[in-house]
């Protein structure tokens, strides 16, 4: 009799046991689906937001949902690179977060084509998403024409430097590449490292920012869109010309450019050591307050004006999980993360530098960010950037292409052979 | 009589009856075997099930989004041809080697000049055993601002005069592999000093007396008595040191990641990398197959030797 009672709890232990592993290999290999989390409680909302100043402004916007009364959201903030790896595990999981912070695009499509992320054309056909920019709404169709991304704001990437350092050194902004590279010498001739890159430790992607304007200055924004969705070479002429062009400036680049990351390079530009770096604005959650107002930025200059005028504007925003068991309370969130309120929320609470989405939201109406817009508005098209006009999956061997190339220059025959049979192999995975 | 049957009263007891003995086994107390089965369950839920699924995942291409689609030997194939996994290998074969062989001499060196009980020696075991004790991230953190390049050791190389060596240390690809060893080791050799000096106390001193009595010197005494002391210590230091070395991943993801160019590249971070930044998580998990059967043949092998010469 006293046997009885271990074997029985042995016996559930057991079917305890294979029902765990039964589950463990779902959560392993299988994309199966699931219901997910119950239609009750507060939408889950992940965010890769993880900066102190955007981490404040994401909790300032949870809080304004929740008082405006109609749901709540629960923020879950996680470390940007966590959040990017474990991103697909998110979105195949049968429990996922009902709504992700991400990107548009290439990389939001790529999701939409395996059925992972939820339709929203409902909250498309909302007041205020009727009004966004067609481009925008291009942006967020998926290739099926389901819209699958609500966007909330934008930045821009230029060459940015300090004022009064230009004003010190008697240095202007160039307006043609000759005017550039006339820049560095002077620059240089001063002791100063020209340009300042931060592309080492874990940011060694800010690298491809340089690959991206070359590209789209010399071969044109749909040739560079092509490109990156596995459409031309990476060992092709047109490519080899962007390296060429790449090599006349690869001396004036700080020697310490892969060795420190973006945040410590933007160190090095406010202190004076470098004069320039091509960065997004999201390097001003670095920057003092009371520097802030020091920066200005240039257009990455024209090589080849016939080329028509094509910046980088990488869109941020929200996509939801197709396996969401809240469909409309996510609806409901995602109506409201696209108003003009919750984007001035955001813009106010962050280091205030993005632009807002919505055409009657107020950005922060600072200098540099009036003309931030209006480089935008002049560019005949826009790019997102590497990544987020190729695939996640591509970033890292561009890295090692680039930094190999910055180190060795000489070699970009083989490097580009490389690049491209690595590229290959994660196309075909 | 009473000499007669007094032994059959003192008799050992007759063996139970067959069919009591029979049901011997059964009688094991279910906690013991409780005991046995509930960590067997967790380990085949938790390592064995997992272990399997790497297997199968290795004859896959799998992206971790769409459904694995079987390939057999196909990344096994690959492997053979891809630069970056020979890089990869090479340098897995230099770590073990530097990184186990500097970590065994000098684990061994600070056990030997610490093992006397002497004033203040608790002091110095303590020093060496406390890179242990932190994080191995926070560790590389710590080695990262030493190795920046307006860091403490290139600040360190111009006051002395040594401006020359200023180096980019972790973003050179000739000196990454090397720069990020020594944090590695520097965590490795209190961990194996107190092996060493565990197998070390457990010595006899008659040994060394029996060994001074015959006039030998303290090298002899050290060629002829401590090393073949200590041969149950190596053993299990040569297991430790190629594990960690083979496992080798943290320090170097948090310092270089493998780069540049993949020049500081280890099995370890190559598959990490492979399986979860370029999202190729079948050829990940190959890697994965090759590192384990890499630690266990390296060991096993050993481990056979190491009973063939006790035998």
């Amino acid at each position: 009799m006293t046997n009885q009672h271990p074997s029985r709890r042995l016996l559930l232990a057991g079917l305890g046991a294979a029902g765990t592993t039964a589950l463990l290999s779902g959560c392993v290999t299988a994309s199966s689906s699931g219901k997910g989390s119950s239609g009750g409680g507060a939408v889950t909302l992940q965010s890769n937001l993880s900066a102190p100043q955007a981490k404040a402004a994401m909790e300032d916007l949870a809080a304004a949902y929740a008082k405006q009364g109609s749901g709540r959201a629960s923020l879950n903030t996680v470390a940007a690179e966590t959040f990017r790896t474990q991103l697909p595990t998110y979105l195949t999981s049968a429990n996922p977060p009902d709504v992700l912070t991400w990107y548009p695009g290439s990389v939001a499509d790529a999701y939409a084509k395996k059925n992972l992320l939820l339709d929203l054309s409902d909250v498309w056909a909302s007041p205020d998403l009727k009004r966004y920019s067609t481009a925008l709404n291009k942006l967020c169709t998926a290739a099926s024409g389901k819209k699958v991304f609500v966007p909330t704001t934008y930045y821009w990437w230029g060459m940015f430097y300090r004022k009064s350092n230009f004003a010190k050194w008697g240095v202007s902004e160039p307006k043609s590449w000759d005017d550039f590279l006339d820049l560095c010498d002077k620059l240089k001739a001063k002791g100063v490292a020209p340009i300042g890159l931060g592309a080492g430790g874990n940011t060694t992607w800010v690298a491809s920012a340089w690959f991206d304007y070359l590209n789209i200055r010399i071969n044109g924004a749909p040739y560079h869109r092509e490109l990156l969705a596995g459409k031309h070479r990476f060992d092709d002429p047109e490519v080899h010309k962007v390296f060429d062009r790449w090599q006349e400036v690869l001396p004036y680049f700080d020697p310490n450019g892969t060795a420190v990351a973006f945040q410590d390079a933007s160190t090095a530009l406010l202190n004076g050591r470098s004069g320039m770096m091509l960065i997004g604005t999201f390097f001003a959650d670095a920057v003092p307050k009371n520097a802030l107002d020091d920066i200005d930025f240039f257009r990455f200059p024209v090589i080849d004006p016939k080329v028509p005028l094509a910046e980088e504007a990488p869109t941020d925003g929200y996509f939801a999980s197709a396996r969401t068991g809240r469909r409309d309370k996510v609806f409901d969130l995602l109506r409201y993360l696209a108003t003009a309120e919750a984007q001035e929320i955001y813009i106010k609470g962050s280091s205030g530098t993005a632009l807002p989405c919505h055409p009657d939201a107020k950005d922060s109406g600072t200098p540099l960010v009036k003309k931030g817009r209006k480089h935008i508005e002049e560019a005949a098209e826009i790019t997102q950037f590497f990544n987020r006009d190729s695939s996640d999956a591509l970033q890292p061997a561009t890295d090692t292409a680039l930094t190999k190339f910055i180190a060795k220059p000489k070699s970009v025959g083989s490097i580009l052979t490389t690049w491209q049979r690595d590229a290959e192999q994660i196309w075909r995975a | 009589m009473a000499v007669l049957t007094a032994p059959e009263r003192t008799s050992p007891a007759p063996p139970p009856p067959r069919g009591r003995r029979a049901r011997g086994p059964r009688r094991t107390p279910p906690l013991v075997l409780a005991f046995l089965l509930v960590p067997l369950l967790a380990e085949a839920v938790w390592v064995f099930w997992p272990a399997l699924q790497g297997l199968y995942l290795a004859l896959t291409n799998w992206d971790g989004v769409s459904a694995p689609e079987f390939v057999g030997l196909g990344n096994f194939r690959e492997m053979a041809h891809d630069e970056v996994f020979r890089t990869a290998a090479v340098d897995t074969v230099l770590w073990l080697v530097l990184f186990g062989g500097l970590s065994a001499l000098l684990g061994l060196g600070a056990a030997l000049l610490l093992q006397q009980e002497r004033r203040g020696v608790g002091f110095y075991r303590a020093a060496l055993f406390l890179p242990v004790v932190f994080s191995l991230v926070a560790t590389a953190l710590v080695w990262q601002a030493i190795y920046q390049p307006d860091g403490v050791l290139n600040q360190l190389l111009e006051s002395v005069g040594l401006d020359s060596l200023r180096h980019a240390w972790l973003a050179d690809q000739d000196t990454a592999l090397y720069a990020v060893i020594v944090p590695a080791l520097w965590r490795q050799v209190g961990y194996v000093m107190v092996l060493y000096l565990a197998g070390l106390k457990g010595i006899d001193p008659a040994l060394y007396e029996a060994a001074k009595v015959d006039g030998a010197g303290p090298w002899q005494r050290f060629r002829y008595v401590t090393l073949p002391q200590l041969r149950g210590v190596n053993a299990v230091v040569l297991s430790v040191i190629i594990i960690d070395s083979l496992r080798s991943f943290d320090v170097v993801w948090s310092l270089t990641r493998g780069g540049p160019y993949h020049s500081s590249e280890l099995l370890s971070t190559y598959m990490y990398s492979t399986a979860f930044q370029s999202l190729r998580l079948g050829y990940g998990s190959a890697l994965a197959v090759v590192i384990f059967v890499l630690a266990f043949g390296v060991i096993a092998s050993y481990l056979v030797r190491a009973f063939r010469e006790a035998d």
